[in-house]
């Protein structure tokens, strides 16, 4: 969700050029172009890894299994944490590892501790799908509930890029749940969950009235602002009018447009005289006599269909 | 999906699936859903969608009219309801009439016919008795019961053979076409008094038994069987039929006939006798005092086969230069048998009603020059407003005062319709109940063309009307030989003798009558309906009465009468109370009731809505053993056989309804506690309902829970309870959702994430208030609170008016204020405005019609054990249900579950869903016109909408219920489960006889999933709701008796629906779930074939991939072995195991 508008400017009814938002500039939210680019760049060059699991290019396939029993195994994609030039990237560029194909067991936790091997482990962020950008963990554990986890990307970043090498070049197959350090599934991590979602009365009513004294010292300050502003014309001399003026405007929205729209239609059919004319009476009724053939045609469509569906066997 | 696949081959490179066969040329891939529609599905309506935009360029809609065209527009505006009505009317009549080309093979079949029966060798003259000279291939085809008769007999050739019918009359109604041939007997073979004593009605079984012998040797004839005219056995005929390929072609039916003027009339009137009773009981000396009673019947018999010739001609000079009557008869034909009512011995023939339209045009209420339509409504309307069992009518214009007047045959005939002679009721089988069902169904019929918003003629025509889907309970008597006994019982000599023997003719109208009687105010129809007329081979004997089936009676339930289970009678003092004693028997007691009276009356045992609704069950097994003797185990009554299966696991005799007004109870009272509530800052404005519970449509109600803490384990610092990992799963509860608005004002934020702030203040203050206020156990989360009140759990979710509109708001780049649904909005107008009002609406619902809820809940039962549980939103369903009620057209509203559940099956499977959309008129709120709105809105935006649409008043145009789901392939599925469980189900409750398990509609074929992952029982808590009661079962943690709780039970709590939204998470890309929510032991999986295809690497889609090098290239295909694996390890404790069934993910 963006940023929600603040309350007066939705009653704005003009507003100077100069007050139209710039539309943000979308970051060329592409990181699968990028990784595509990325990919294309070795075309032709297939790697093999030495354990025969064929990688596509770029990547390298590591066998990653729950435990010790596990028969068959996922593979996953890794890489360096590269973008093409132009594309921005809050990730740090020669420390980050690019993971793909996460099972939905692999916590965040997991991966650091399997990839801890190759070199100390600064952060690692699972998402759904690749992301340039390292958005902020939602803090309120409230208010977000916790996404069910199905397959996911990584972006596993280490303390030093020396760490970055040894990982690429490591060796499958990794276990997840080790005898050290277990992770919980099925029954055990439902109960886990249920446990979780009890939410504690009193930290929520705490972090809903922190969150509403800042709201409240926003849009105090908004409505400050506003106030200082009222009346007052901008550099060019545009004044903009609101709700709270001498003269309230009507609410610049879509619905109160279209209300005027109506209103003046409606106005316009009052002013207009039907069927006054001769050559008005007869367009009507040739008018009404094309309907009746429009309808006949679309009724023999509709038989038609029917009939090819059999429609008209009674039994 | 279809169809397993079965015996398909299994082997070989990675085959496509079969199960999925698109109706639409939609698939649920996300590119597809926001892509401008595809030239592949403009490309799918062209070919049976719907239909192309109409072409007509402006200047041939503009061009002046021709004289041709303006008078066909006045004629289809005079003659018919509208363009559409007169063209579909013309497409079923050159359905049903017989082609050109057929009807000269016909002719020559005829001719040839003609030809053979004229050489037939004549035979000797021999007596009665005697018959050795019959051929040993052939059987009279006659039940001589007494066998001795005076009398001889001779085979003559016919000296006239004359087609007659609706064959000529060009009435016929195509598949089953009869051509009838009238045989003229010789003078020779009939003797003086043969209108006596079934003489002359064996001497034509004689004469069609030798012809029989001789066509069956003849090449020309594919089969030469016997039958029954109208089922009467009395009088046999004989069935022919084409060899070869025109087999299916047509059926000659032959009927002997007396020479013209051979019976005297006035002796077959219908007070006399013509079967004497002496000879018909076999009593050598006629005893004294016994009278000849009157055979009307029997003389009906003799009189048809006498005048059947003048009626042909009376027809064929009506509809010689009329097609408007022609087809008005077709019409009514195709009616009649819609409606099964032309079938059988006393059935409503074409026959008649071909009469009825030579009445009415008699009577100047048809004229020559009417249209079809026009025919059929006009008979239909004198059909709903006669009643001939009261006041018959003659087609007779002589005023000869020898002839019988109306009230004599009234005496003798419970529905009168004399013909031109002035001597034969053309009525004379038809029973009041078969009459009283025309004419109910006539009246219904009239509705329905009265009414705009239904298409009269789908509902009139085109819709098959079988008895058990048209009545709320069907009783079938078998075996039949116990009427025989209750005729004898009854004393019902006279007309055993008038119908030659056929008890169940014999008492059908006594046996009405009385159940009838006893029904009263519980029923609105009574009906019969006998097993069809036989065939047989002509070397077999004619089958006997007992083995023909069994009597079928349908009961049409009015539901205001179910309600009470008292029977009240006369005060005791009356004389009309010593009948009310005898027609009751033990049953009668005398009783004193609160107004002081004394008086008779009948009490009948039943507790629950359920056992009221079976109580006809009841009074008919009670009056059938005290006044007819026919035992309880004759009886088969079919009205509560679903009703098993919709009881929740404890119950024994009610069906859930009960348990569900409880609910309702404690949500009022919550209710009513939530608008006391003194402690909240804003007032509440409303309380609503958002649960199925409280619409009656949950399947199995929740139930008050008391904990047994020691099965739980406990966390103290939120002092609540936990499921334990080494105990079964504790029981499911499902919190009873109740939405709370609050007043607006001033002091809301108006910013989406500060509301919910302020709304989670507001459900923490909840909780403290109600627990202060009224000791109610509450607890608290950010988006709800849940209130613990008498054992059940209610999820306050506190609401802001306001609220969506704000989700929705959005600014343009100019600054403009737009309103735009997201997601989130529409989740939250959905959840807090809509589902709370179709709640209330179903809830009303309810109160009018009692059977809806489990209507509704057996739907959704069925629905669920084919695994469909997450296919379709609950509400939908609901709505499915609720528009049987509503549009109950051309039935009326179901009175029991059972058959509001076969016209489920049968709407879900014969609805068009991909040209129409199902207006489910809740509350009557939408006119004539928004319907014609929503239909156009329709056809426009036919591409956007959702494969199911389903409208409703508060949701005319958007389908929001079907909107996410179902599918394109689970609706097809759907509705090829319902097409297919429809007849099993209706062919097992018609037939008393069959003792397989009714189940079996009910559990899913498991033929088609690829993976099946069985679960196990310990952790599955709804396992006792399974559809078959599953031998095992686990403490959950409960306490029998009642008590305060200090603790909230563990809520929501289910592990197989987390596992399968953590399957569907993590492998909906790759697969389908399959799972019934209620106790199913199994998730069904099934691979989605376009992703088995080996696709390019891309990073946004390895999941679950791996890449293998195919040919040379680098592709990702599922990674199967390793994600059957991950089936197991993500439902560790719950899987038992993961059983992989076909080949197809082998590389």
């Amino acid at each position: 969700m963006g940023t929600p508008p603040a309350p007066y400017v939705t009653s704005e009814t003009r507003t100077t050029t100069k007050l139209v938002r710039p539309s943000r500039t979308t970051t060329p939210s592409s990181p699968r172009a990028a990784s595509i680019m990325a990919a294309g760049k070795k075309t032709g060059v297939k790697e093999k890894t030495p354990e025969g699991a064929p990688s596509p290019p770029g990547y390298r396939a590591i066998p990653i299994k729950f435990s010790q029993d596990q028969a068959s195994s996922h593979f996953l994609y890794i890489k360096e944490h590269r973008v093409r030039g132009g594309a921005k990237s809050s990730w740090p560029p020669d420390r980050t590892l690019f993971v793909l194909n996460v099972p939905p067991y692999c916590s965040e936790e997991c991966l650091a501790r399997l990839f801890a091997a190759c070199g100390p482990v600064q952060s690692v962020r699972l998402h759904e799908k690749p992301d340039l950008s390292e958005t902020p963990k939602e803090s309120s554990v409230f208010f977000c509930p916790k996404p069910v986890p199905g397959f996911h990307v990584a972006y596993v970043v280490f303390r030093k890029p020396a760490s970055l090498p040894k990982a690429v070049a490591l060796q499958g197959p990794l276990i997840i749940s080790a005898e050290s350090h277990p992770v919980k599934t099925g029954i055990e991590k439902w109960i886990a969950d249920y446990a979780d979602s009890l939410v504690d009365p009193e930290a929520l009513r705490l972090e809903v009235d922190k969150f509403m004294e800042e709201y409240d010292k926003k849009t105090a300050a908004e409505d400050a602002k506003a106030e200082a502003e009222e009346g007052v014309p901008d550099e060019e001399g545009w004044v903009k009018v609101t709700r709270k003026g001498r003269r309230p405007g009507l609410p610049r929205s879509e619905a109160a447009s279209l209300r005027v729209l109506e209103k003046e239609k409606r106005k316009k059919a009052r002013k207009e005289l039907l069927n006054f004319y001769a050559w008005q009476h007869r367009e009507t009724k040739m008018e009404h006599l094309a309907q009746l053939r429009k309808k006949f045609e679309e009724d023999k469509q509709r038989i038609a269909l029917m009939r090819a569906q059999r429609k008209f066997r009674p039994y | 999906m279809g169809p397993a696949p079965e015996g398909a081959p299994g082997r070989g490179a990675p085959k496509e699936p079969e199960m999925i066969e698109p109706i639409m040329e939609d698939t649920e891939s996300e590119e597809n859903k926001d892509s401008p529609p595809s030239k592949k599905r403009r490309a799918g309506t062209q070919d049976g969608g719907l239909p192309p935009p109409v072409e007509l360029s402006e200047a041939q809609l503009y061009q002046e009219p021709t004289n041709e065209e303006l008078s066909q527009m006045k004629e289809t505006e005079n003659l018919f309801h509208s363009n559409l009505l007169r063209m579909q009317m013309e497409e079923l009549l050159k359905e049903v009439r017989l082609k050109e080309k057929k009807q000269q093979r016909i002719d020559t079949f005829l001719h040839e016919i003609k030809q053979w029966l004229l050489t037939v060798p004549s035979t000797t003259v021999t007596e009665m008795t005697d018959q050795s000279w019959l051929p040993k291939g052939v059987r009279v085809p006659f039940i001589q019961k007494p066998y001795a008769v005076k009398g001889r007999f001779q085979f003559l050739p016919p000296t006239q053979v004359t087609v007659v019918g609706s064959y000529l009359l060009g009435t016929c109604v195509r598949p089953e076409v009869n051509v009838d041939v009238v045989l003229t007997m010789p003078k020779e073979i009939l003797q003086d008094k043969d209108g006596l004593n079934q003489r002359y009605l064996r001497k034509r079984a004689f004469y069609i038994a030798h012809l029989g012998h001789h066509l069956s040797r003849d090449p020309l004839f594919g089969s030469v069987r016997f039958s029954y005219i109208n089922g009467c056995h009395l009088k046999p005929l004989l069935l022919l039929r084409p060899a070869g390929k025109d087999e299916r072609l047509v059926t000659v039916r032959l009927y002997p006939c007396p020479p013209p003027g051979f019976f005297r009339l006035c002796r077959l009137m219908p007070s006399k006798n013509n079967v004497r009773t002496a000879w018909f009981w076999d009593k050598t000396t006629p005893e004294e005092g016994i009278l000849d009673s009157p055979t009307p019947h029997y003389n009906t018999l003799l009189l048809c086969d006498e005048v059947m010739e003048s009626h042909l001609h009376l027809l064929s000079a009506m509809l010689a230069s009329s097609p408007g009557l022609r087809d008005g008869i077709i019409l009514l034909k195709v009616w009649l048998r819609q409606r099964d009512l032309d079938k059988g011995t006393g059935g409503f023939s074409g026959f008649i009603v071909s009469m009825l339209v030579a009445f009415l045009v008699s009577a100047r209420k048809i004229s020559k020059s009417m249209s079809g339509y026009q025919v059929l409504r006009n008979v239909l309307q004198f059909l709903a407003a006669t009643d001939l069992t009261v006041n018959g009518i003659s087609l007779c214009r002589s005023s000869d005062p020898s002839l019988p007047a109306v009230a004599d045959f009234h005496q003798a005939f419970s529905v009168v319709f004399v013909d031109p002679s002035g001597h034969l009721n053309l009525c004379a089988d038809v029973t009041v109940p078969t009459y009283q069902q025309v004419q109910h169904e006539a009246q219904l019929s009239m509705a329905v063309l009265d009414d705009k918003t239904v298409d009269g003629f789908q509902m009139l025509l085109m819709t098959p009307k079988p008895m058990i889907r048209s009545f709320d309970h069907v009783l079938h008597i078998h075996p039949l030989s116990c009427l025989y006994a209750a005729c004898q019982r009854l004393k019902l000599w006279s007309e055993l003798q008038d119908h030659g023997g056929d008890y169940v003719a014999a008492i059908l109208p006594t046996l009405t009558a009385l159940l009838e009687r006893g029904l009263g105010s519980r029923l609105i129809l009574l009906t019969h309906s006998r097993a069809p007329v036989p065939q047989w081979e002509i070397n077999q004997n004619p089958p006997k009465h007992k083995d023909q089936g069994a009597l079928s009676l349908g009961l049409l339930l009015r539901p205001e009468g179910l309600v009470s289970v008292l029977e009240m009678g006369p005060e005791a003092d009356h004389p009309e109370a010593a009948d009310f004693r005898q027609f009751w028997g033990s049953r009668s007691e005398l009783r004193r009731f609160q107004d002081g009276s004394i008086r008779e009356a009948v009490l009948w045992k039943a507790e629950s809505m359920a056992e009221k609704r079976l109580l006809p069950h009841q009074v008919i097994t009670h009056l059938l053993k005290l006044h007819a003797g026919i035992a309880e185990s004759y009886i088969h009554y079919v009205g509560g056989s679903l009703d098993p299966l919709i009881r929740a696991p404890k119950e024994v005799h009610s069906t859930g309804e009960e348990a569900l007004a409880m609910v309702v109870r404690a949500y009022d009272q919550l209710s009513r506690q939530l608008w006391g509530l003194k402690g909240l800052p804003l007032t509440v404005t409303s309380v609503q309902g958002a649960h199925a519970a409280l619409r009656y449509t949950d399947v199995f109600s929740p139930v008050p829970v008391w904990l047994d803490f020691t099965f739980h384990d406990h966390l103290e610092k939120r002092d609540a309870l936990l499921p334990r990992p080494s105990k079964p799963c504790p029981a499911f509860v499902d919190p009873i959702n109740v939405v709370c608005h609050l007043e607006g004002s001033g002091q809301w934020p108006q910013d989406a994430d500060a509301i919910q702030r302020v709304r989670a203040a507001f459900q923490l203050r909840l909780a403290e208030v109600l627990s202060q206020e009224y000791g109610l156990r509450c607890s608290a989360k950010a988006s709800h609170t849940d209130v613990y009140k008498d054992g059940y759990v209610f999820r306050v979710r506190v609401a802001y008016h306001r609220e969506p509109q704000i989700l929705k708001e959005s600014c343009t780049p100019e600054g403009m204020v737009t309103l735009r649904d997201t997601p989130n909005s529409a989740l939250l107008d959905r959840e807090t405005r809509l589902l709370p009002q179709l709640t209330s609406a179903l809830h009303g619902l309810q109160q009018q019609h009692s059977a809806f809820s489990g209507v509704a809940r057996l739907a959704k039962r069925w629905v669920r054990a084919q695994l469909l549980s997450d296919g379709l939103t609950e509400e939908s369903l609901d709505l499915l249900a609720a528009s049987l009620f509503l549009h109950p057209a051309p039935f009326t509203p179901p009175s029991s579950p059972q058959v509001g559940f076969l016209r489920f099956l049968s709407l879900l499977s014969t609805f068009d869903w991909k040209n129409s959309p199902l207006i489910v008129n809740l509350n009557g709120e939408l006119t004539a016109e928004d319907q014609a709105e929503i239909h156009s809105h329709f056809l426009e935006s036919r591409i956007r909408l959702p494969v199911m649409v389903i409208a409703t008043p508060q949701d005319r145009s958007h389908s929001l219920w079907t909107k996410d789901k179902p599918s394109a392939q689970i609706l097809h599925h759907l509705v090829n489960l319902a097409a297919k469980a429809l007849p099993i189900l209706e062919k097992h409750l018609m037939d008393p006889s069959e003792s397989g398990d009714i189940r079996m509609v009910f559990r899913p074929t498991l033929d088609v999933y690829d993976v099946l992952i069985h679960l196990n029982p310990r952790h599955i808590p709804r396992h006792r709701e399974a559809v078959d009661l599953p031998a095992a079962s686990f403490s959950r943690g409960l306490l029998e008796s009642t008590g305060p709780s200090r603790r909230l039970p563990v809520l929501c709590y289910d592990p197989p629906s987390l596992y399968l939204s953590q399957l569907r998470k993590a492998f909906g890309d790759l697969a389908l779930f399959f799972y019934d929510q209620h106790g199913g032991e199994v998730i069904g999986v099934l691979w989605r074939p376009d992703s088995f295809q080996p696709q390019p690497f891309k990073a946004t889609s390895v999941q679950g991939r791996m890449v293998v090098s195919q040919s040379g290239d680098l592709m990702t295909v599922p990674n199967v072995e390793a994600i059957l694996e991950d089936f197991a390890i993500l439902g560790k404790g719950l899987v038992q195991t993961v059983e992989a069934r076909s080949e197809k993910w082998t590389v």
